[in-house]
């Protein structure tokens, strides 16, 4: 359980930072929600969280912007004085194929997805200080499979999961646990982006399964790895697709 | 804050994003003259959203077809915050 604890879940406004930020605080954790546009989606997940008995805070900010970052744990600090869980789940990306990148959509992207989850961890680590911690990643089945027009956000999951590992070294005799999650597509609105491709749509809504993976799922394995239960996982990313990734041609 | 100033930082803020002359911004200008990508329009959203400290409903923006359309619906989202917080 997870009770007395303070947990930054950022993106946790809709989708699955939603789900994560509900299961936290379902184990007893109080929760600051970070977004970046949907103000009332953050007030109504806060406020689920409220209704559970936990204290919830909702921070807009950019994380593709390193003095947005700054701010925000200047927040947390004042407000909090620690953390002692960071999931680092916000992500935003352009959809286009390597050679229709341009620096701008390729910046936005690992700006957010990467970038971000260096800073964050920084700053996360001195308000964990003398206490230890947990950071958990979210990453997607990307970072290793090719998908269309999914480039610069697989690249900025691929850099993400190699960042988990060296976190995970650098920060264990600090107590800090680092981990990261890759998860097969989950129905949330990110995945609208994929309509326009039916075949795609179609590959991904079975696993072996029998579902696709939800956005809860994500949310309990989070859990688990925020509780002391998992000390020994350190730097992996654990993949949770159903199967999907290990036999994509048997549904 | 008057309709002159949001109209203003509009204007800065759709020419600096969209990498275009501030002469090329008129009421009448649409987001598809200004050659803007769903980057642009998204980093556009969140600059404003940021200024004015606003939220903008995506949905509500389907009706808007120009930059007069677009001044207009930021003008009234300031007001209904300045209304809130009144
Ligand atoms: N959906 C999938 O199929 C899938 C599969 C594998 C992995 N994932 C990963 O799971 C995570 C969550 O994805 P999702 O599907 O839940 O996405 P989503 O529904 O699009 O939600 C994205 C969340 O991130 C926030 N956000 C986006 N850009 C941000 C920024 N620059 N600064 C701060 N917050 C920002 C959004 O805030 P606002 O609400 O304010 O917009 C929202 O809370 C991502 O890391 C994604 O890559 C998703």
């Amino acid at each position: 359980m997870l009770e007395e604890k303070v947990a930054l879940v950022t993106g946790g406004s809709r989708g699955i930072g939603r789900a994560i930020a509900l299961e936290l605080a379902n184990e007893g954790a109080d929760v600051i929600i970070n977004y970046l546009r949907h103000r009332t989606a953050a007030q109504n997940t806060a406020e689920e969280i409220r209704q559970k008995g936990r204290q919830a805070h909702i921070i807009r900010a950019n994380v593709g912007e390193p003095d947005k970052i700054e701010s925000m744990f200047a927040e947390i600090a004042d407000k909090f004085g620690h953390l002692d869980i960071l999931v680092n789940n916000a992500a935003s990306g352009v959809a286009r194929k390597a050679m229709d990148l341009d620096e701008r959509g390729w910046a936005w992207t690992m700006d957010i997805n990467a970038r971000a989850f260096l800073l964050c961890a920084q700053r996360a680590v001195r308000l964990m200080e003398g206490r230890g911690g947990k950071i958990v990643a979210i990453s997607s089945l990307g970072s290793r499979l090719v998908m269309p027009v999914y480039t610069a956000v697989g690249v900025s999951k691929a850099a993400l999961e190699a960042l988990t590992r060296y976190l995970a070294i650098e920060l264990a005799p600090y107590g800090i646990a680092v981990n990261a999650i890759a998860a097969a597509a989950v129905q949330t609105e990110a995945l609208n982006v994929y309509k326009f491709n039916e075949k795609l749509s179609k590959t991904w809504q079975t696993t072996s399964a029998g579902r696709m993976v939800q956005p809860e799922d994500i949310a309990k394995l989070v859990a688990f790895l925020c509780r002391d239960e998992s000390f020994m996982i350190r730097g992996q990313t654990i993949i949770i697709d159903g199967g999907f990734s290990i036999a994509p041609l048997i549904t | 804050m008057t309709i002159e100033i949001i109209e203003d930082v509009v204007r800065n803020t759709v020419t600096r994003i969209t990498r275009k002359d501030i002469s090329q911004f008129t009421r009448t200008t649409t987001f598809k003259d200004l050659e803007a990508d769903s980057l642009d329009i998204v980093q556009i959203l969140v600059a404003l959203e940021d200024h004015f400290d606003i939220e903008v409903v995506d949905e509500e923006l389907e009706s808007i077809t120009n930059m007069g359309d677009f001044i207009d619906y930021i003008n009234r989202k300031v007001a209904e915050k300045t209304a809130r917080s009144a």
